[in-house]
């Protein structure tokens, strides 16, 4: 379901996994390739790489012990399990850095608004056991610290509504156009990338759409049962808005106080310019949206095309100043 | 063809966890395959070591000891590299199973299966079904800046690095000494505190803005660290969210939601326009001129001025 990292193959990760498929294969005899891999967290392929390099190693300096591990291609036999002493087969401790992963990333999702209470448990408890099996590696854990952002409330709902497969209805802050439109969505997945969004088939645009929970005004689970059409899920975890390539381009020229738009916005290219600025190219399927960003950067940053979206800024900005010229500094009526 | 550097990385292992006695580094050359082959004795020697600390990497504390021949032999001792026991239910395991997944950064990906093998191997209950027990939950740790493992690394071994950063404002990078205290991932981007020696002062840096490599400094800390470090408050103010003043709007009737949401008071004042109370910290005159003619800022008379300011700067164009 979800899509795993690229990783290239790399040794070390593979003589630790090695290394804790041998203490695992030693008390299964007769394992299953699908079991194991799955026990492992590691595709058949590369489970099948670690068992044809086994038979390569051993404790060879006391007369050519190698480990004599093979399969038929369903089942893992291991013919001589005495080539491993019982000692040379043991769990091994945790290494820092696997117990700062581990550790850090269930402390994380432990403190997830959302997450189910029991689960919740489950976890703190686990991390518990964690911490005091990994003994001092454990110590560095605390310089790594990672908080997912989400709204509690509309996150139970979201979460509630995916297991019961219902509709929901609600009120959602568009920043684009600054306004809040009622919408009926069916959920599909809740995904924390630094803030937490559901991804569902918004049924007004009869499209896939992220939405972003802290812009939730309001949510109802419905009665309705949720029915998103069969599409195939991407891997959101690069960028969650993905622009098309036919969508139309937008220009801004910042200096050195906007550089922040390239840190914000995904984008084609940021060129160095001369002054410590930036000229970025980007796509939107709506460049209209920009012209909040426009009126943000102020003298930061410029709109150098479309021609269009950089008269909208200007004419908003002089709309905007003429309220300026009559409404009174101080208030009345308090 | 040439021996795959795991096989003999494994093969070194298995020998160091297999001895009761130390082995020497001619006993350890003489059993191992790939150690045959290296050739000379330099690079032999050279291939040895680089082996030694990647092991050590993922976990084997390897004892060097000295005989009375005064030559150096090698173990792993089983007391110092056993997994103490450890026994956890499923939910537990299903609970650790969904944490070891979030990391998107390779090395601590890695180490995060490295650690469940581990655990699987002492026990550890599989999961029957890893994603129906969670819900939709999918979690994720977004690491993209190229900074990060190598101060990862420096803040796990308290090394002091330097790196050219350059201030969300400045023109130019600049270089930093910087002794590195922790880092943390907050709204999706990740910070480092530290101890900026160049400012003599607690510092918090943003790994975005860092540019080009992040080198090590072979010397200590200098400046203690403190028990807690707090990175979010710093960044939270920066981002204006700690606000110590309040400030009286004008907004159109339906326009600015996040506005209303953040509002302390609403008024309505019937002609199409509420006047709010809202909260005024670093940061609200760029975020109030985003709605353009739909608000108009009455007090304080600073806050106004920025925001004409601003709109000047784009009606200038």
């Amino acid at each position: 379901m979800a899509v795993k990292p690229a990783r290239t193959v790399n040794a070390i990760d593979q003589t630790r996994r090695m290394l804790s498929l041998v203490t695992y294969l030693r008390e299964r005899p007769g394992a299953r390739i699908a079991d194991v891999a799955r026990a492992f967290g590691i595709t058949e392929d590369e489970l099948v790489a670690d068992l044809d390099l086994l038979p390569m190693c051993g404790t060879s300096f006391r007369g050519g012990d190698l480990l004599d591990i093979d399969t038929d291609g369903e089942r893992i036999w291991w013919h001589n399990p005495a080539a491993l002493g019982e000692e040379a087969a043991e769990p091994l401790r945790l290494a820092a850095d696997e117990a700062t992963a581990l550790l850090v990333a269930a402390r994380a999702v432990s403190t997830l608004p959302g997450l189910r209470e029991g689960d919740r448990q489950a976890l703190l408890r686990a991390t518990a056991k964690v911490e005091a099996a990994a003994g001092e590696a454990a110590g560095a854990s605390s310089r790594l610290s990672v908080t997912f952002e989400s709204e509690g409330g509309v996150f139970a709902d979201v979460d509630r509504a995916i297991s019961e497969r219902r509709r929901l209805w609600i009120r959602y802050y568009s920043p684009a156009r600054d306004e809040v439109t009622e919408r009926e969505i069916d959920p599909i997945r809740l995904v924390s990338v630094g803030h937490t969004y559901v991804e569902a088939w918004c049924r007004r645009s009869e499209a896939r759409r992220t939405f972003r929970l802290d812009r939730v005004a309001e949510i109802r689970i419905l009665d309705e049962p949720s029915a998103p059409p069969e599409i195939e899920l991407r891997d959101l975890s690069e960028a969650l808005v993905q622009p098309a390539a036919e969508d139309p381009e937008v220009v801004i020229e910042v200096g050195p106080g906007g550089r922040w738009v390239a840190e914000y916005y995904p984008h084609d290219s940021a060129d160095e310019l001369p002054d410590g600025g930036l000229r970025i190219t980007l796509r939107t399927p709506d460049p209209a949206s920009l012209r909040r960003l426009a009126l943000r950067l102020g003298r930061d940053g410029r709109i150098v095309s479309p021609p269009e979206l950089a008269d909208s800024a200007r004419g908003a900005a002089a709309k905007a100043l003429a309220a300026y010229d009559t409404a009174e500094p101080a208030h009345s009526g308090r | 063809m040439a021996i795959a550097k795991a096989e003999r990385l494994m093969n070194l292992a298995l020998c160091l966890l297999g001895t009761r006695r130390p082995l020497s580094k001619r006993e350890l050359r003489e059993s191992i395959e790939a150690y045959l082959e290296a050739g000379s004795d330099d690079s032999f020697n050279r291939m040895f070591e680089r082996d030694k600390d990647d092991l050590r990497e993922l976990g084997l504390v390897i004892a060097t000891v000295e005989n009375i021949e005064g030559e150096v032999g090698y173990l792993a001792r089983r007391d110092s590299n056993r997994l103490p026991p450890i026994t956890l239910d499923a939910e537990e395991a299903a609970a650790l199973g969904l944490a070891a997944k979030v990391w998107q950064q390779a090395r601590l990906a890695g180490a995060a299966s490295g650690a469940l093998q581990k655990l699987r191997a002492a026990g550890l209950p599989e999961d029957v079904d890893p994603y129906g027990a969670h819900g939709a939950l999918e979690p994720r740790i977004p690491v993209h800046e190229a900074a990060f493992e190598p101060l990862m690394l420096a803040c796990r071994d308290r090394r002091p690095v330097v790196f050219e950063y350059r201030k969300a404002s400045a023109a130019r990078p600049e270089p930093r000494h910087v002794e590195p205290w922790a880092l943390e991932c907050w709204r999706g981007h990740w910070y480092l505190a530290g101890f900026d020696r160049d400012r003599g002062a607690e510092r918090v840096f943003r790994l975005s803005r860092i540019t080009g490599k992040v080198r090590s400094r072979g010397t200590g800390f200098t400046a203690p660290v403190p028990d807690v470090v707090t990175v979010r408050e710093t960044v939270a103010g920066w981002a204006g969210e700690i606000a110590d003043r309040s400030a009286l709007i004008r907004l159109r009737s339906g326009a600015g939601y996040p506005l209303r949401a953040k509002a302390t008071e609403v008024r309505e004042l019937g002609n199409g326009w509420d006047e709010l109370e809202i909260p005024y910290g670093h940061g609200l005159d760029a975020w109030l001129v985003e709605f353009g003619p739909d608000v108009v800022v009455l007090e304080p008379a600073e806050l106004r001025a920025d925001v004409v300011d601003r709109l000047r700067a784009v009606a200038k164009g």
